[in-house]
């Protein structure tokens, strides 16, 4: 390891979202890190506060929402590893300059992520222009070869958002996150709205980014199936916590975390006998007021009397393998829920 | 170009149907409307030159001027006669007004004025209501905005001659620092190159304009306000903010640009109906536009001045909503040629 | 019931809907509330001469006395409820015929819909104040049924609008299918189907009908072509502008007539930002409510 530090560590990040009847809580501590050259998954059921996370990081958080505390110390400079900017903490212009630049981002909803009045080009132009203005010239070569990669013919540059398929479009957002060779890209999400085959072909070139650009990614998706193909290592979310962090062969093969393991089996094994799917019993909390002690313990088959009075600690199993859960917790009284 | 040329005749074809069906509902209204100009304006001339006619002689005057107005004849002939003079002649015929002076004469007279101070007075509010609705969309939770847009929401339901009469209270009669009646000062030569003319011109505008600009600009701001406040919760905003562009290039490239276009058909259809919208508010000035001929018209039950000014009126109200469907292809990517 | 959601949901509903109310109560209770300003059971708000002209306002006449010696303050109370009752029979008019034809319309589809929605465009495109104009100044005589029902003859084409577009889209909807593949009549579908959804609309249409009659009917006062006989507001306004009040700086007989009118047209377009914010979600942003 030449380079120990992270490229991006989030610490202890609580987003909350104001309303009459009181703060939602919908990040509520999370701690995760984000390596260089890596493609790192966040998996979790919907409201579990995924994208939310992401958008916190990309300071894309509206009112009623805001930060309510945390850090994320970014490292996007590559000759000097150790220089780190903390995402929170930046003003509105000092943002400016890292987006794009050093912090790129795949939407959620790329089917009208796309200015319906510009064409392709004149977008993917502005968002050079503001970061690195260059000759014309050399920046329809970058848009062309931008869209090259992502298997688009330059021509397509000339149309209008409204002429394109929507798999065309999660590929010029693509093609326009990589434009700038940004050291991490938030990917929201981009393969819900597609079919399978579009899908496929937009995992594999966000796959492609990482191998041929050397950026890094963080995948965001409920779908584990999508992670499992994709990631290298993932965060298991659950009522705005980390449930469980790890390898993507470590989460698979061996989950640990009770949620985990029924999130695991609620998705069908491909070849293995047809058994019946299991579901989690019971609804997913409200932020509002996420359950007492470990959120998931209303629903959780293997939950003790410790788990409704005390907060679980992240015990570290190995290194860089977490899990959020009493059962693994050494110095605790199962029974008492006091350590 | 084949599709573009068949949308542009099905287009032209249906704006002179709308014409012509228009023109054959108002003419038989005004016919069908009971009373015998022709005796009040001879029993009106009578009176002015205190001369008695004896009835013979009466009758034969009546029916040559009826001859002369082209109202003789069963009503179907008369309609296909009009009909016939006004499409392939452009004769409206004599008016009573100064007869025989032709109406179209009477209407070219007082048409300029009218486009002239509501002409302008449209494009000023459409301006200041885009602007201004634009701002207080795009900054819409601060109470200067709170205030405006409530302050709209009464003003815009003001008719313009209320509006009109309050203006006239103030600067006519209270301050006394605008002209009250009138279009210019008829001391001053009439000439449009002489610049104190001019200046006259536009000083017995203000106060007219004034009126129709307050309500005008109400009712742009607040349909300008609520598409800004649409876009800004569009997917294609968070996106730009993500790319880091400058909050100002957001406002114009993605925010007004997008609220244009649909506000530009708006301009258009104003425009349109100015001919039918501001009567009152010119009579209440005594300015002399088509509102005050329309009104002479009446008070004479002058057909073929009425048909003329409501043809007027219809022709330009569909000629813009013609223009516009022609246009907007052009101008709005997102609308296509097929209907 | 649509308005209690509306009255729950919508600030703008709450007010507008007091404002109205009020109105209301003063034209319903006209009769008693004239005779309070007036203190004499012999005189009608209308008859002239009663008072002293041009009174200043005072705790005797708190709106002060017109030209011909009528108590304001017992005018204006006649002239909302006459103005209202107006605005009342001409709004439900035109939305009972805009209703007709936009369910037809809309239901029917086809060439009936073309014709009805042509015709709708063409009475929308004649100027509608010369036509009210010409027919009021050549009808003999001019009651408050004949004056609403004039006033509704064009302010129709916006309720046909609406109804037509809203059942186009309601005829989409799985129940209506649903309605249908079961067998239900017509007639059955149209009633106990399709208008309940459309209440609220029916709310906006017969306040923009109000609104836009109310509109006409001072334009016609104003050119001096509407009834002297019937005291409403625009008359009011009318003959204050022409015995030319302002001039002499007696503003406030104006002020009172104008001022009850824009109260009217304000408290109408709140309910209907109300009614259209509470019942139709991709329009609660323009209000921000």
């Amino acid at each position: 390891m030449t380079d120990a530090r992270p490229l991006l560590t989030i610490e202890d990040m609580r987003i909350h979202y104001d309303s009459v009847r009181g703060a939602y809580k919908v990040v509520d501590g999370v701690d995760v890190e984000v390596h260089r050259n890596e493609i790192f998954g966040l998996a979790g059921e919907s409201g579990c506060g995924k994208s939310t996370l992401v958008e916190g990081i990309l300071r894309l958080i509206e009112p009623p929402g805001h930060i309510h505390s945390g850090t994320a110390l970014f490292r996007p400079f590559p000759e000097d590893p150790e220089r780190s900017l903390d995402l929170v903490q930046l003003d509105y212009h000092e943002m400016r300059e890292i987006r794009w630049k050093h912090l790129s981002y795949i939407p959620q909803g790329s089917m009208n992520s796309l200015n319906p009045v510009m064409r392709i080009r004149d977008q993917m132009t502005d968002v050079v222009m503001h970061h690195e203005p260059g000759g014309q010239n050399e920046i329809n070569r970058n848009i062309a070869a931008a869209l090259e990669m992502v298997g688009l013919p330059e021509s397509l540059g000339a149309l209008y958002p409204h002429e394109l398929s929507g798999g065309m479009k999660q590929r010029v957002c693509i093609a326009m996150s990589m434009l700038l060779q940004p050291a991490l890209v938030v990917a929201d999400e981009p393969t819900t709205a597609l079919d399978v085959n579009v899908q496929r072909a937009v995992l594999e070139t966000i796959a492609h980014l990482r191998d041929q650009m050397g950026a890094a990614v963080i995948f965001v998706s409920h779908d584990l199936a999508v992670h499992a193909e994709l990631v290298d290592r993932m965060a298991i979310m659950y009522a705005g916590v980390v449930m469980e962090l790890g390898t993507v062969y470590e989460i698979f093969d061996n989950p640990q975390h009770p949620y985990t393991k029924r999130l695991i089996h609620s998705i069908p094994a491909l070849g293995g006998p047809r058994e019946r799917l299991e579901s989690i019993p019971g609804m997913a909390p409200s932020p509002l007021a996420w359950p007492e002690g470990c959120r998931f313990h209303p629903r959780c088959p293997d939950a003790v009397p410790a788990c409704s009075s005390a907060t679980p600690r992240t015990i570290e199993l190995d290194t860089g393998r977490k899990v959020t859960c009493h059962l693994f917790d050494p110095d605790i009284d199962l029974e008492q829920g006091s350590a | 170009m084949k599709p573009l040329v068949s949308y542009v005749i099905t287009r032209a074809l249906m704006f002179l149907l709308s014409i012509w069906g228009a023109f054959t509902l108002a003419f038989f209204f005004f016919h069908l409307i009971p009373g015998d100009p022709v005796s009040a304006y001879l029993q009106q001339l009578e009176q002015q030159f205190s001369q008695t006619v004896d009835a013979a002689d009466a009758a034969a005057m009546a029916a040559e001027m009826k001859a002369r107005l082209g109202i003789d004849g069963s009503l179907p002939e008369q309609y296909w006669r009009f009909l016939g003079n006004v499409f392939i002649r452009f004769d409206l015929g004599p008016s009573f007004i100064n007869f025989p002076k032709p109406a179209l004469e009477h209407i070219l007279e007082k048409l300029p004025w009218t486009l002239w101070l509501l002409g302008t007075s449209t494009i000023i509010s459409w301006i200041l209501g885009f602007v201004v609705g634009g701002i207080i969309g795009t900054f819409r939770n601060n109470f200067a905005s709170q205030f405006l847009i409530n302050f709209s929401l009464v003003i815009s339901q003001i008719p313009s001659y209320f509006t009109a009469l309050f203006a006239l209270f103030l600067f006519g009669y209270w301050f006394v620092l605008l002209p009250t009646k009138g279009a210019y000062d008829p001391s001053i030569e009439k000439d449009l190159l002489n610049p104190r003319f001019l200046l006259s011109v536009a000083r017995y505008a203000i106060m007219p304009a004034m009126a129709v600009v307050m309500v005008g600009v109400a009712g742009t701001l607040i349909s300008t306000r609520s598409l800004v406040t649409t876009i800004l919760g569009d997917d294609y905003l968070q996106f730009a903010h993500a790319k880091g562009l400058r909050r100002s290039h957001i406002l114009m490239r993605y925010v007004l640009r997008n609220a244009m276009l649909p506000q530009i058909t708006g301009l258009a259809l104003s425009l349109g109906f100015v001919l039918n919208g501001f009567y009152l508010v010119e009579i209440i000035f005594n300015y002399p536009g088509m509102g005050s001929l329309f009104l002479s018209a009446i008070r004479l039950l002058d057909y073929n001045l009425i048909l003329g000014i409501v043809l007027m009126s219809i022709t330009v109200v569909l000629a813009a909503t013609f223009i516009i469907d022609l246009l907007l292809p052009l101008i709005d990517p997102r609308i296509k040629l097929s209907d | 019931m649509f308005v209690v959601d509306a009255w729950k949901r919508s600030g703008y509903f709450r007010v507008g809907g007091i404002m109205l109310a009020v109105l209301l109560a003063i034209a319903v209770l006209q009769p008693w509330l004239s005779q309070l300003a007036l203190q004499n059971p012999d005189v009608s708000p209308m008859s002239m001469g009663t008072f002293e002209p041009y009174a200043d306002p005072s705790l005797r006449h708190p709106a002060g006395t017109d030209k011909l010696g009528r108590d304001m303050l017992a005018l204006l109370f006649l002239g909302i409820r006459v103005s209202m009752l107006i605005a009342l029979i001409a709004g439900c008019t035109a939305t009972g015929i805009g209703i007709s034809l936009g369910f037809i319309a809309g239901y029917k589809g086809g060439w009936v819909d073309a014709v009805l929605r042509t015709g709708t465009d063409m009475v929308l495109v004649i100027p509608s104040l010369p036509l009210l104009i010409a027919l009021a100044a050549y009808l003999p005589t001019i009651s408050i049924p004949v004056m609403s029902l004039l006033l509704a003859a064009f302010a129709w084409p916006f309720t046909t609008r609406i109804i037509r577009s809203q059942v186009l889209t309601l005829k989409q909807r799985p129940f209506v299918d649903l309605a249908r593949t079961s067998d239900q009549g017509d007639m059955s579908i149209i009633f106990l189907e399709i208008l309940p959804n459309l209440l609220p609309f029916l709310g906006v249409s017969v306040a923009v009908g109000m609104s836009s009659a109310m509109l006409a009917e001072i334009g016609l006062q104003l050119i001096g072509l509407g009834p002297a006989s019937i005291n409403t507001l625009g008359l009011m306004v009318q003959q204050s502008v022409q015995s030319g009040v302002l001039a002499i700086g007696k503003w406030w007989i104006l002020f009172a007539p104008v001022s009850c009118l824009i109260a009217f047209f304000v408290a109408l377009n709140l309910i209907n930002i109300g009614l259209e914010s509470a019942f139709n979600p991709r329009l609660r942003s323009v209000t921000g409510d």
